[in-house]
């Protein structure tokens, strides 16, 4: 078979009718469609203070948690104190950071995951 | 005509009036169920994805922008539209003995057997990987030239070129499979 006869059979149009109830099927999904009403937006307005001062609340927490830890690292006990406590003290402090750690990321995987939810109904 | 047609309609669908689009149905069914056929090679599926372009189409025709035809932008998005859809749920699978079987149903005599042999072509479309079916039923089935494909694709011009001729080149190869597999069982 040569190229024309390929692109001839090719451009040869097979046309296929759309079933008779095709475009009341059709228009009836539209009217469905425009009957739900169109869904609320996110009030970023609203939002938009609060969403600010927890950025700035994170921020401080995280300026915090870093003096600590750095606090922690240099902080020299007295000779005087059992050494048994001070593997404690420093295991008490990293539970603390931990802790705090994960319920940012908790509270931040929210925040993202109600975005997200919130501009895929939008 | 069509396309000022389209433009007053769309204006009367976003200003409220829904049963204008009833005239967009009408002018482009036949096109989408058509190109939706070409992509999947099932009628059934064919509808319901033309049905979803519509609504998509509805849903979004305030993102058309009047510097493009309507019928281009309607054609792009369901073109995107079925792309992804075959991509979730691939087209059943026609493989070159199906496509032999069809024409080995078929009555050969006389002026049957051109017709035949050129559906045969034509189905072994199906058995093409996607992104050379693609290229190949907007160019070929419909007509579009390579920009206009490449435009609907969102592919560069080299690109959809290039998959032309590969997609042809599969094509030529897997002929002389389909034109003589009726015989060979004959025999």
């Amino acid at each position: 078979m040569k190229d024309d006869d390929l692109n001839r059979i090719l451009s040869e149009e097979e046309e296929l009718l759309p079933s008779s109830g095709f475009a009341t099927c059709v228009m009836d999904a539209v009217r469905r469609e425009a009957s739900i009403p169109p869904p609320i937006p996110f009030p970023w307005k609203r939002a938009l203070p609060g969403l600010a001062i927890a950025g700035l609340a994170v921020v401080a927490v995280l300026i915090g948690l870093a003096k600590l830890v750095r606090g922690a690292a240099s902080t020299q006990f007295p000779p005087a104190q059992p050494t048994v406590l001070v593997p404690i003290l420093h295991a008490m402090i990293n539970a603390r950071v931990g802790w705090i750690t994960l319920v940012l990321l908790v509270t931040l995987a929210s925040v993202l995951l109600s975005m997200r939810l919130t501009s895929r109904l939008s | 005509m069509n396309a000022s047609m389209d433009r007053v309609d769309v204006d009367k669908v976003l200003a409220g009036n829904i049963s204008a689009f009833e005239g967009i149905v009408g002018r482009w069914q036949r096109p989408l169920v058509n190109l939706a056929y070409r992509f999947c090679g099932d009628r059934g599926r064919a509808e319901e994805m033309a049905q979803e372009a519509f609504l998509r189409a509805y849903r979004a025709l305030d993102q058309w922008r009047r510097d493009a035809a309507f019928s281009t932008w309607l054609f792009a998005l369901a073109t995107n539209l079925y792309r992804s859809e075959l991509r979730r749920i691939p087209a059943r699978i026609v493989s070159l003995e199906d496509v032999a079987e069809l024409r080995d149903s078929r009555a050969f005599e006389s002026g049957l057997e051109d017709k035949d042999r050129n559906r045969a072509v034509r189905r072994a479309v199906f058995a093409l990987p996607l992104k050379y079916r693609e290229a190949l039923i907007l160019f070929y089935f419909h007509g579009m030239d390579v920009a206009a494909a490449a435009q609907s694709l969102g592919l560069p011009e080299g690109t959809v070129k290039a998959r032309l001729f590969r997609g042809r080149k599969i094509l030529r190869g897997k002929l002389p499979q389909i034109l003589t597999a009726p015989r060979l069982k004959e025999a």
